[in-house]
């Protein structure tokens, strides 16, 4: 039963509230457990003074206290709202929900309570629950526009199209004086109504709403993008083509918008005099233009191609750019094309030695000559062309034309790594690095190449050289506050090679982590961007959240992870001595007690791993003093070397939580497919193994390692097949 | 190479190769806070020509320009402000960056109203502080001393937008008819504090010094606006 406070005590409760919001915790405390002292039950204070616990870092004391109050009182929305806050605060957005919705319950009026709830719907996405908290929340305050357009985004996201513009009208139609040009939140809203009408396919209609209600709005470019667009599916060629020619004049450098502008003139892809003829136009218009005078490379044959090539690199040769190989070797799978331009290149530079000596007076060895020496170094470097022995003599020159080159150098470093000599690699990219030690490119470079050659050690010095210097924990610690996943995975790779499973388990747990944050980051998105007004980047970003471990930043941390679990399983013993114990103790009750200890110890380990993150992504640095006495509350990494993940006793099962996703997310690539054959062949999950292997043979059904597993899973099942349930038997038997 | 507006799809590989290029470096949030609260202002320039291995390749970022209005100016002129530009040391000599910035410029003063764009960058930085000064028209306004975390020094520079603030007018009226003389563009900005963390620069040392607390600590990197040359931070 609720206890009665005094006024005083009233006063002092409203106190602790403010305490809290003011993120005056020990205050706050303090004036809790003045009123706790007179009334030692009431609950709603317990709440509060949980609350303040748990922003303190004490969650397990903060959990049972709120637990206790409830007990006193469970009628009280504060102690359910407290509870679901604990929860979210804690990540577990569903037990959150639960008890969201029993305070609302309590307190059907709470608006603060509702907006908690709607937010925890939107990032589980639980549209249906969304679209009815924010129908709630616009009855409560329909003057707001934004929770007009919140409701629009909660039909959207659920599908209902219809109903998310009809909701976007209404509240237009409710608005009597004509809002300002420069109202922006005005403007993106009907941008946004506008990509709701096109994404019902009425295009007719959305163009004519853009040519009108949103002729005046602030993002020119949009405007400009989507009128080009729906000119064109709706056949008004001629108007498209101008549209399509301002958007060039705007930005010349965006391929597509040439190539819309051919396609609405009705220029075959075969017409190469037409295409040319455009290009030719801009290239003429725009001197500093690239994409105009390197785009028609794409299309042209023959002498044409020639010709081009010939005047397009040998700009790039005058003006010395880099890039240019990079930017061209997408031609080389036309085998002409792959012949022409290295033969160009060859006569650039016979024509240079013929006038040589003015050359080199400017002193830049990056232009002319060196850069077609560059280019020749490149071409027989990359995979397609490779002539390794080639490269090395292009390389050569041109590192005598100048020995201090950076690029040249980081190419004479690439070309051992092609040859399979990773230590060389690292010396000559370690080279290139001292040419040029205030850039970052190149030192990251060189701190690859050590990884690749295992020196793990070294390549973190290497990084440490621009890392931030007061990073508590040195280079490796900032490199993970900054999500660092490139370094990450390699030195996990690294690790892995050299046998030590812990530290590489430790690296793509970290990876894993790193994407759960990612995941995490929206959340004040939902309703930050609703006062931002910027509705379709907000959609933008929610519909890539949903996909975001397809990255293949994850998933190759992840298909790592899930290939050194298999070694961990196939031999136990592990290489590097630290699970080394696991072989000799084979006897039942020993082993089971091995494994219980080591899963708590795992769970433990990824627990604090996983809270030590997510600090490092929430730091505040307005808190950087306060956070210099509280340091301690930050809780330490107990298996920074990952030997508690490598002592897992279960490692198919801990395999799992990499794999779904993969499984998930990136269901067309074959390694995921063939990763999880071997993880649930193992498992003798006979079903799931048969679905990766469908899976793989649908991508690829003359992969060698499909076939094997094909076999494989035959001969596996074939003895078992009497004692299967006959449904599993049957699907097994019809698609072996 | 193309040039585009940003998405919030491209990000981790923004953050790749900020990580990759620059001592300055932010969480993911910051680079999602920017998408999300300026979408019109930030660009990237993209290899394209790279075959791709599987169908979640996402497109390999070689050059970005991370921007923002900012949200209280002490001078109360809406400006714009550069947080971060970056290319990558393979694809230098295009024009990318110089490209980026003025995307990036057009955008602040059609969507936002800016009057001018400031930025900082390093003393020693030679290479930006030529794009900033010379291509670009930037003025050093002065310098802030100490203003990255290594100690160095950083010139605030600024671009005044008028002549892009008249260009957008004419080619308004142009469109709209002589007679409808359009009024000064000044949207409005929501000015409401940021929800949490997300609306902080992480590395931005200022903040530190901002919040008034007793004792000054140095937080982080300053912001990171250089295109070419970075200081080494720790040798010496």
């Amino acid at each position: 039963m609720p206890q009665p406070l005094s006024t005083r005590e009233a006063n002092l409760f409203r106190t602790v509230i403010r305490h809290y919001e003011d993120k005056q915790y020990k205050r706050g405390l303090k004036a809790a457990e003045q009123i706790l002292r007179k009334n030692p039950k009431h609950a709603d204070t317990m709440s509060m003074k949980a609350l303040i616990l748990n922003a303190q870092g004490k969650t397990e004391e903060a959990f049972a206290l709120a637990k206790e109050a409830l007990t006193m009182d469970m009628k009280s929305h504060i102690c359910w709202h407290v509870y679901g806050i604990l929860y979210r605060t804690n990540k577990n957005f569903d037990e959150a929900i639960k008890a969201y919705k029993f305070a609302l319950k309590l307190e059907p009026d709470s608006q603060q309570i509702q907006r908690d709830l709607a937010i925890l719907q939107i990032q589980m996405r639980d549209y249906q629950g969304y679209v009815q908290s924010r129908v709630v929340m616009l009855k409560a305050r329909p003057h707001l526009r934004q929770n007009w357009t919140a409701l629009a985004i909660a039909y959207h996201l659920e599908g209902n199209l219809q109903q998310a513009e009809s909701i976007l009208t209404t509240y237009e139609k409710s608005v009597t004086a004509a809002p300002a040009k420069t109202d922006f939140e005005n403007s993106e809203a009907v941008l946004y109504k506008n990509s709701i009408i096109a994404e019902q396919g009425d295009i007719e209609r959305a163009l004519e709403h853009l040519e009108t209600d949103a002729k005046n709005s602030l993002d020119r470019l949009a405007v400009m993008e989507l009128r080009a667009q729906y000119l064109a599916q709706l056949g008004r060629k001629e108007e498209a083509a101008k549209a399509y020619r301002a958007l060039i004049e705007r930005n010349s450098e965006h391929p597509g918008y040439y190539k819309s502008l051919t396609d609405v003139l009705g220029i075959r892809e075969d017409d190469e005099s037409a295409l040319k003829a455009i290009y030719e136009d801009y290239a003429a218009k725009f001197p500093r233009c690239d994409a105009a005078r390197r785009l028609p490379l794409d299309f042209l044959t023959g002498d044409d191609f020639r010709k081009a090539a010939k005047s397009y690199l040998t700009l790039m040769f005058d003006k010395g750019v880099p890039s240019t190989f990079a930017n061209l070797k997408h031609l080389y799978t036309d085998e002409s094309k792959k012949a022409a331009l290295p033969a160009v290149a060859e006569e650039y530079l016979a024509e240079h030695k013929s006038a040589a000596g003015k050359e080199q007076a400017n002193g830049d060895s990056s232009k002319g000559e060196g850069a077609a020496l560059f280019f020749l170094a490149q071409h027989y470097n990359y995979y397609m062309s490779r002539d390794l022995s080639k490269a090395t003599e292009f390389v050569d020159r041109a590192i005598e034309l100048d020995s201090k080159n950076v690029d040249f150098q980081m190419t004479k470093a690439r070309i051992y790594k092609h040859q399979g000599d990773l230590a060389k690699a690292s010396v000559a990219m370690d080279h290139a690095r001292s040419l040029d030690t205030r850039d970052r490119y190149i030192n990251s470079k060189a701190a690859k190449y050590q990884l690749r050659n295992e020196e793990n050690e070294k390549a973190l010095a290497t990084m440490g050289l621009f890392t931030r210097a007061e990073t508590v924990g040195g280079p490796l610690a900032d490199l993970l506050d900054m999500q660092c996943i490139w370094f990450l995975t390699e030195d996990g790779e690294a690790w892995q090679r050299r046998g030590n499973y812990g530290l590489a388990l430790k690296r793509y747990h970290t990876i894993f982590n790193i994407f759960d944050i990612w995941q995490e980051d929206q959340f004040d998105f939902h309703s930050f961007s609703l006062r931002k007004g910027q509705i379709r980047a907000y959609i933008d970003m929610v519909r890539w959240e949903d996909k975001l471990r397809e990255h293949p930043f994850y998933f190759r941390a992840a298909l790592d992870a899930v290939k050194l679990y298999l070694t961990m399983h196939d031999k136990p013993q592990g290489s590097n001595g630290v699970n080394g114990t696991d072989g000799k103790s084979a006897n039942g009750e020993d082993a089971a007690e091995k494994k219980k200890a080591a899963k708590k110890a795992k769970k433990e380990a990824q627990k604090a791993e996983r809270e030590a993150a997510e600090k490092a992504a929430k730091q505040d640095p307005n808190k950087a003093s306060q956070k210099g006495k509280e340091e301690d509350t930050k809780k330490k990494d107990d298996d920074p070397n990952g030997l508690k993940l490598a002592a897992t006793a279960d490692p198919l099962g801990d395999a799992l939580k990499f794999l779904w996703p993969l499984l998930q997310f990136s269901p067309k690539n074959i390694e995921g497919q063939i990763a999880g054959f071997e993880v649930f062949i193992r498992r003798k999950k006979y079903l799931l193994a048969l679905r990766c292997l469908l899976a793989a043979q649908a991508i690829d059904k003359e992969d060698a390692r499909v076939k094997e597993q094909a076999t494989r899973l035959k001969e596996t099942v074939r003895p078992i097949l009497g004692s299967m349930d006959p449904k599993v038997k049957e699907i097994i038997e019809s698609s072996l | 190479m193309d040039i585009r507006l940003l998405k919030p799809s491209d990000i981790p590989l923004i953050q790749h190769a900020n990580l990759e290029n620059l001592p300055e470096n932010y969480f993911l949030k910051y680079y999602l806070y920017h998408a999300l609260s300026w979408p019109q202002l930030s660009y990237v320039a993209v290899d394209v020509s790279r075959p791709k291995k599987t169908p979640y390749d996402y497109p390999k970022i070689v050059g970005y320009v991370l921007a923002k209005m900012e949200e209280e100016p002490t001078d109360g002129v809406q400006h714009g402000h550069i947080t971060s530009l970056s290319v990558m040391r393979t694809h230098r000599r295009l024009g990318i960056a110089e490209k980026l910035m003025r995307q990036s410029q057009l955008a602040m003063v059609e969507t936002f109203g800016a009057h001018y764009v400031s930025l900082h960058v390093r003393v020693s930085n030679q290479a930006a502080i030529h794009l900033y000064r010379d291509t670009l028209g930037f003025k050093t306004e002065k310098t802030e001393t100490k203003y990255y975390a290594d100690g160095e020094d950083a010139y605030c520079m600024k671009l005044d937008l008028s002549s892009i603030r008249e260009q957008v007018r004419e080619a308004a009226a142009a469109e709209n008819g002589e007679a409808e003389a359009k009024p000064e563009a000044s949207a409005d900005v929501d000015e409401g504090e940021a929800v949490g963390d997300v609306g902080r620069d992480p590395a931005k040392k200022k903040e530190s010094e901002r919040s008034g607390d007793k004792v000054k600590v140095k937080v982080g990197r300053g912001l990171g606006v250089g295109e070419l040359v970075e200081k080494d931070e720790s040798k010496h």
